[in-house]
């Protein structure tokens, strides 16, 4: 499997300021935030809205091909602290919510400072890592 | 480190309201907005009480009372000498105070107190149980422990008039048939007597609340030391990233560079095979034996990730009553406070995992530091042995 690090650091924001992104994730909850790059948008919104130190969350989230891509065979989430070279203790499992929209839950963020949430996109042969990054305290 | 520039920052930092112009303000160290912030989310103590949706007699007052007695009962043990209480001892914070828990023979691992042992997300230094009661069936059965198994404590609650007039009063049932479900409901039987065992207030816990409410006056009450030791446990020594909340856990599992070794040959793999355990137990949440009709709880245990890194891992333990509970470490292997903090000031960064927390360096604490950390974590500890919270 052909894997495009195509990872969109520091491009998550909130929907309202991307053109264009609105359509994307109708549906979902408020608090909405965007990770992009040129093949996908991804729209998700966390549950609860601020996520608490050491308490499982809900993520739900969108995912748009943009540009010609295809749509996604499978998403997969997942979150590392680069700082600490570890991810969750936790796999977390996603469920389709309806097309191209999708419910990822068992996430668990067990020490405060930097994580990377990430969303890898998979269409054919590529995978497409989406990543957004949070400070949580 | 030094302790020098936090000690030059000992302030005069208030009150002046309340002392008038002419008074010597409190001593009370200067944290920043972040450590503030930090020293704050370490309580308010006690939490509020929760009951274990998973287990039908959490918070019943027969069942408490009958828990009690069958964790004092050395006639559950296959040699009718050992009692939950010959480890757990309550004269001693629910410990034995040896390096290595001694029942039937000796285990692998410090015996851990039973203090605030309710409400967490799993149970054990590898977490092989996601709820108190299954932990408590564990060892029942643990050869080296009670060596005990369903059918005699089954046996032991039909047979004594006592102990079946206790079940009946708990459970509103005679004492069932079926050997394992008797033996089950003991268990949550002394859960549920376990949830009550919560430690009171502490010196660290008026000093955090002082803080809160803004009163300097109250807080600089709080030995100048000790609070050096929370400006060290919140700023430079980061250990809040494992130590949160107000239980000072954040509940789960870490590398800190002990040796897992048990003896020549053999080594404890800690929560790796902690969670191989947990799967494999038909106890464990996901089961039949979880009372919670809507299976609330076991988000956890439905998700929770077998990692190579998680080989020699192990529980983070409270810090509430940490004064009490020495020896330290999952293996007993340090017997002060004082050589924890030296464990930690010196750490060994051969001896932690090559894929594991990168984050752990040695903190390289000088005299006055190691003495301010001690006096904090002593701090975090009731002066009088904790009673049962009815």
């Amino acid at each position: 499997m052909r894997f495009a690090r195509t990872v969109a650091f520091a491009a998550t924001l909130p929907l309202a300021a991307i053109a264009g992104a609105q359509a994307c994730g109708e549906g979902l909850g408020g608090g909405k935030r965007i990770v992009e790059n040129s093949h996908y948008i991804v729209v998700y919104a966390t549950t609860p809205a601020a996520i608490e130190i050491n308490r499982h969350f809900v993520v739900d989230f969108a995912v748009c091909p943009r540009g010609g891509a295809r749509p996604p065979q499978s998403v997969r989430i997942d979150a590392n602290m680069p700082e600490h070279r570890h991810g969750m203790n936790y796999r977390p499992g996603v469920t389709v919510l309806r097309s191209g929209t999708y419910r990822a839950e068992g996430l668990l963020f067990h020490m405060p400072g930097r994580w990377d949430l990430t969303f890898d996109v998979v269409a054919g042969n590529a995978t497409q890592r989406l990543s957004s990054t949070m400070r949580v305290e | 480190m030094s302790g020098l520039p936090l000690r030059l920052l000992v302030a005069a930092a208030v009150a002046c309201v309340v002392l008038g112009a002419t008074a010597q303000p409190p001593a009370v160290v200067t944290f920043s907005p972040e450590e503030l912030r930090r020293v704050l989310s370490l309580g308010p103590w006690p939490p509020p009480r929760r009951f274990d949706a998973s287990n039908r007699v959490s918070g019943n007052a027969a069942a408490i009372a009958f828990g009690e007695r069958l964790f004092r009962d050395t006639s559950l043990s296959g040699n009718g000498a050992i009692a939950c209480a010959t480890c757990h001892q309550p004269t001693r914070a629910f410990i034995d105070g040896l390096p290595r828990a001694r029942g039937i023979a000796i285990a692998d691992r410090n015996t851990t107190t039973l203090a605030n042992v309710g409400g967490q997300r799993w149970y054990g230094w590898d977490g092989a149980n996601d709820s108190l009661w299954a932990q408590s069936l564990r060892p029942i059965t643990d050869a080296r422990e009670m060596n005990s198994d369903f059918a005699r404590v089954a046996a032991r609650v039909r047979d004594d008039p006592e102990l079946a007039a206790r079940y009946r009063a708990a459970f509103s049932a005679a004492p069932d048939a079926d050997d394992e479900r008797l033996a089950v409901d003991a268990a949550k039987a002394l859960a549920a007597y376990q949830e009550t065992l919560v430690t009171g207030r502490t010196p660290f816990d008026d000093f955090r609340d002082a803080l809160a409410r803004g009163d300097m006056v109250a807080a600089a009450r709080y030995p100048l030391l000790a609070q050096r030791g929370v400006a060290i446990f919140v700023g430079s020594g980061n250990c809040t990233f494992c130590h949160s909340g107000p239980r000072l856990s954040n509940g789960e599992f870490h590398d800190i560079g002990i040796g897992f070794f048990v003896e020549p040959g053999r080594v404890d793999p800690g929560r790796h095979e902690g969670i191989r355990k947990l799967k494999a137990n038909r106890h464990n949440l996901l089961g039949a034996w979880n009372d919670d009709p809507a299976r609330a709880a076991p988000t956890s245990t439905r998700f929770v990730a077998l990692e190579h890194r998680n080989f020699g891992e192990f529980k983070v333990p409270s810090l509430r009553n940490v004064a009490r509970t020495a020896p330290y470490m999952h293996d007993g292997s340090l017997a002060t406070l004082r050589q924890v903090v030296r464990h930690y000031s010196q750490l060994d960064e051969d001896r932690l995992h090559a894929d594991g927390e990168r984050i752990l360096k040695p903190l390289g604490l000088d005299q006055y530091d190691v003495d301010a950390l001690v006096a904090f974590l002593e701090s975090l500890s009731e002066p009088a042995v904790p009673a049962p919270a009815r």
